[in-house]
């Protein structure tokens, strides 16, 4: 008997040892007043700022995308207090990094809402990730605005989510419209994408509908990869080989910047159509003075033309040297209509004077209420379900300097 | 209290999952064989779960998705993990050491890619909309802890009784063991089938507390993990898988919140939100130099009465 | 198939096969003197990457701590090649230090090397990322001089191109092989690196240095890893830094299938693995990888003990 005895003595000292930390750390971070931010350091919160959490990968490989959103909501945050905050009362991020898997999601949604006890939450950046981490926030009835989040059923999770990011089907087709305008000569097209992204593979089936059934082209050949795929000399030989007049790429900037780079070393001489995924300035750090003439969808532009773009774009034009991403764009988005919406929900009704539970419900109701929020990504609103409705697309050419070191996405008029 | 534990629910029970994890990997491991399959079975056990619950068993009564059918669930996972496991194990357990390991990391891709390339795993977005048996991520302790009990129970009885002996003694040494009458492959295949069969309900459970179930839960990198859970808690007994899993789960959480703290100077908060994972692998390094037994040792168990070791 | 499609798959196969074998040597060196792998050598690989990215005067990017950061100088391309790995295998030496000697001093089960390296390759990603962010990095287009893009090998209406960055990492890789090669076999203190390889304790009864043997070994692997890195790199870019870990578990299945701690094997199984994967047909690309560890897992169950590797006999 005194063998399990210790063993279960070891046992209980381990776990209830971390139990002690976690209720320690729990108590220290925990302040009392309802709506009240963990006062991290370096902010000048005046004890009463209204927090919103920002739940992305910060770590992990796509780390990538995490800390353009990061740069994206900072902004937003200093661009909304500069203006007044929420009628007088600023916001405050609470940052907490959900890495790259579905138990880090869960977990840094957790924290923030029953912690930070965050009014809504912008997150998570994967899809995956969105399944899991949002119905933790539904339940506890915490509104969350999906920021990169384009598969199918997000919105559809529950009725306290929302995204800013466009579906696929909304953005892909447009691009396609354009390669054909430059070359209206265009008989065989080719695909490729990349396959263990989600938000690839649904892009690519509606490329691939669009090509066969819309435009009646002929698909020659479909080839595939990986996003942590490095390799391409098999796809672009392939691709070669099938001797088509436009390529169509969905994938992630890396992937496909590497496989435009493969493809045109061989010789390819044709068009080139990206997905969403390419619509980064990251791209032309890969295929350099190759990713010149590539025609993105986007559903994000740096030359929307409004005065919140233009403050958002010279914002973090000035911190990051170069144009912003859709990511950073959208999580902007993000932070901008929950901020817009609970400056209506406090013109109705003072939130100081409200509960916690009262202001995210409220919150909640008045983002689906068809409300009309002027962003970078020109004027969009929510539907009943939370979807996006967005009014401008675009589509842009990738145009590089001779040297290949710059580039820019021109926006093209269609 | 309420508080805690909605913050943490989720954490504590999949703390308790991946303690079961470091079990899968640790039975096949009493008979000295390194299998890293378990990520595959847990993978498949989850798919098969998901799959159930979304396409089959859709009609019930009330919110909640009732809990029996979470049981049948794990049994189907349970059963379909321990008969490809017999397969998979009579071809595989001929190999030894660091290749058998390879040999079960090449299963454990081969499911992956294929789970990415059909249709009824739902590609690389998965299943998603896993319907909840609980109302609060904590109350699947309901399930998750008397599973730990029972399987740390059943290990713990493993190591005592004939069958048990017989694989630590195949560990020890395989021809001696065999000269004495033992069968190793039947041992083995044994040993193997019964951590398939964990592996599998543990996936099961999992699609459910994760709300959802993609490719990218059984991969190399989890296999590792649950690798690193035995090897860090301790390989020689059942009870370093278990402390291994809930450590190595619990610390990047604990790192989060240390960040947390109030009074902290800046560039310390900020190492500890966004640098994290830096301290995380030191502290395995350290772990690993300086409880190069792992954290628990079977000389606890023996010498506890004179326990005088300061490592404890 | 026709030829030249076939040609232009063998070629194919062999320049990013050579860079699988450049890699996993070092897996393979470490491996031969310890009996164990270690998990770090992916990061490193990584590592050497951005060592010589930031010694051609690369400059990094807005995030990290190290935002803007960028040497004043640059070195051109084949200089920063080899100071850059050089750094990379002073890193595995102090690797070494850190995570494996230890662990040999108190006799622990080599596979606890496995979780001490492992702990190592997450604090070198997370300390990249720290530094320096998460961007991608490419190598200035004018790395290879003014080299055209790719060669063609066939004839113009029979093109077989090659890029010329696979050119250049198949002939590099294999420079560095015979170098390696030439050094094991033909000099003293290669000739004692095989004796360690072979019995530790009779070569240390003969008087050779271990100690400082396993540190040379550790600055070779990381020397030949940061190499591969930087080629690849160069060929595609600097993916951020997980970017060497997708290429561990495929440096693992080559040494495998060469057979363990065989350094020919390391060879033969990087060309294997590379020319299985180019010969998998346009339509079947989505399983490359399963076809891989198919391959794998069927060579293991032909030849338990890898291609070239040597049966183990089994204590009696």
């Amino acid at each position: 008997m005194s063998k399990q005895r210790s063993f279960v003595v070891n046992l209980m000292v381990a776990v209830s040892a971390s139990a002690l930390i976690l209720a320690a750390c729990s108590s220290a971070t925990t302040p009392n007043a309802a709506v009240s931010p963990t006062t991290a350091p370096g902010a000048d919160a005046k004890g009463d700022a209204i927090p919103i959490g920002i739940g992305v990968a910060q770590t992990s490989n796509v780390a990538l995308f995490g800390q353009d959103q990061v740069a994206g909501a900072k902004i937003a945050e200093k661009w909304i207090n500069d203006n007044g905050g929420i009628n007088g009362t600023p916001i405050k991020l609470v940052l907490q990094d959900t890495a790259g898997d579905e138990n880090g999601a869960i977990n840094a949604f957790q924290s923030l809402i029953n912690q930070s006890k965050v009014v809504a939450i912008v997150g998570p950046t994967l899809s995956q990730q969105a399944f899991a981490a949002d119905p933790i926030a539904d339940k506890a009835k915490v509104p969350v605005v999906a920021p990169s989040n384009t598969a199918k059923g997000i919105p559809q999770i529950g009725p306290y989510i929302q995204r800013v990011s466009a579906p696929v089907n909304a953005v892909a087709p447009n691009a396609l419209k354009a390669a054909l305008k430059a070359n209206p000569d265009i008989k065989k097209v080719a695909v490729a994408y990349a396959q263990n992204d989600a938000f690839s593979k649904s892009e690519t089936v509606v490329f691939q509908s669009v090509v066969t059934s819309e435009l009646k082209l002929e698909l020659v050949t479909v080839q595939t990869f990986q996003t942590t795929d490095t390799d391409f000399t098999t796809q672009a030989t392939n691709l070669l080989n099938a001797k088509v007049d436009l390529v169509v790429i969905s994938g992630l900037a890396a992937d496909s910047g590497n496989l435009v780079k493969q493809l045109r070393d061989l010789g390819y001489k044709g068009l080139i159509v990206g997905g969403n995924g390419l619509n980064t300035p990251n791209l032309f750090t890969v295929c350099k003075a190759q990713c010149d003439g590539i025609f993105v969808a986007q559903a994000y532009s740096a030359d929307t033309d409004n005065p919140v773009n233009k403050a958002f774009r010279d914002a973090y034009m000035a911190d990051q040297k170069k144009t912003p991403s859709q990511f950073a764009g959208q999580t902007f988005t993000g932070v901008q209509v929950i901020a817009e919406a609970l400056r209506a929900v406090d013109k109705k009704s003072k939130l100081s004077g409200m509960t916690l539970e009262q202001i995210r419900t409220e919150l909640n109701s008045t983002l689906k209420s068809g409300m009309k929020f002027t962003t970078p990504l020109g004027v969009i609103s929510f539907d009943n379900q939370g979807e996006i409705l967005q009014t401008q697309f675009y589509v842009a050419q990738v145009k590089m300097d001779a040297d290949g070191k710059a580039g820019k996405f021109v926006f093209l008029n269609n | 209290m309420a508080d805690f534990l909605s913050t943490y629910g989720s954490l504590i029970v999949s703390m308790i999952l991946a303690a079961m994890l470091g079990l899968s990997l640790y039975l096949p491991l009493m008979s000295g064989q390194l299998s890293l399959a378990g990520a595959g079975f847990y993978a498949l056990g989850g798919y098969i779960a998901a799959i159930l619950s979304t396409k089959v068993f859709t009609t019930y009564s009330g919110d909640l998705y009732p809990v029996s059918y979470v049981l049948i669930e794990m049994i189907v996972a349970g059963i379909a993990a321990g008969a490809l496991a017999v397969i998979v194990g009579i071809l595989a357990l001929r190999l030894r050491g660091v290749y058998l390991a390879l040999a079960t990391i090449a299963f454990v891709e081969i499911l992956r890619v294929l789970s990415l390339n059909i249709d009824i795993t739902g590609g690389a977005i998965g299943i998603f909309g896993v319907p909840q048996p609980f109302g609060t991520p904590i109350e699947y302790l309901w399930i998750a802890l008397p599973m730990l009990l029972l399987s740390m129970l059943f290990v713990y009885r493993l190591e005592r009784v004939r069958t048990g002996r017989a694989l630590i003694a195949i560990r020890e040494d395989e021809l001696a063991a065999e000269s004495i009458g033992i069968n190793p492959t039947y041992h083995k295949v044994l040993a193997f089938m019964l951590s398939a069969i964990l592996a599998g309900c543990v996936g099961a459970l999992s699609a459910h507390v994760l709300n959802t179930w993609n490719a990218r839960q059984g991969t190399f990198d989890a296999a590792i993990g649950h690798l690193a859970f035995v090897l860090v808690g301790g390989s020689r007994t059942f009870a370093g898988p278990v402390v291994g899993g809930l450590a190595l789960t619990l610390l990047p959480e604990a790192l989060r919140q240390l960040a947390g703290i109030n009074g902290l100077p800046p560039w310390l908060a900020q190492f500890l939100r966004e640098g994290r994972l830096i301290l995380y692998g030191l502290l395995i390094v350290l772990g690993a130099i300086n409880f190069p037994q792992g954290l628990i040792t079977p000389a606890m168990f023996k010498h506890h009465r004179a326990a005088k070791d300061p490592t404890t | 198939m026709d030829a030249t499609l076939l040609l232009q798959q063998i070629l194919n196969g062999l320049a990013i096969g050579s860079v699988f074998a450049l890699f996993a040597l070092g897996y393979t060196l470490v491996f031969s003197i310890l009996r164990v792998i270690n998990f770090s050598h992916a990061a490193v690989f990584t590592l050497g990457a951005y060592f010589t990215y930031a010694l051609t005067g690369g400059a990094f990017g807005f995030n990290g701590l190290l935002a803007n950061a960028q040497l004043p100088f640059g070195l051109p391309f084949p200089v920063a090649l080899v100071l850059g790995n050089i750094l990379a295998g002073l890193t595995a030496m102090g690797i070494e230090r850190l995570a494996f000697k230890p662990l040999r001093a108190r006799g622990a089960d080599p596979l606890l090397a496995l979780v001490s390296s492992l702990g190592v390759a997450v604090v070198i990603v997370n300390l990249i990322q720290y530094l320096v962010g998460a961007e991608l990095y490419t190598f200035p287009a004018e790395t290879y001089g003014a080299l055209p893009p790719a060669v063609n090998f066939g004839t113009a209406e029979h093109p077989v191109q090659v890029r010329t960055t696979q050119l250049i990492m198949f002939v590099v890789s294999l420079v560095v092989l015979i170098a390696l090669t030439l050094f094991i076999n033909r000099t003293k203190i290669g000739t004692a690196l095989r004796a360690v390889a072979e019995d530790e304790t009779t070569a240390r009864l003969l008087g050779i240095d271990t100690d400082k043997l396993i540190l040379l070994t550790f600055f070779l692997s990381g020397f030949l890893g940061g190499i591969a890195g930087t080629l690849v790199g160069a060929s595609v870019s600097i993916s951020g830094p997980y970017f060497g870990i997708a290429f561990g578990l495929k440096g693992l299945a080559v040494i495998i299938l060469g057979g363990l701690g065989s350094i020919p094997g390391a060879v033969v199984g990087g060309l294997a693995i590379g020319l299985a994967e180019s010969f998998v047909p346009g339509q079947y690309v989505a399983y490359k990888e399963a076809v891989a560890f198919a391959f794998l897992f069927i060579a293991l169950l032909i030849r338990p003990q890898g291609l070239l590797g040597r049966a183990v006999i089994r204590k009696v």
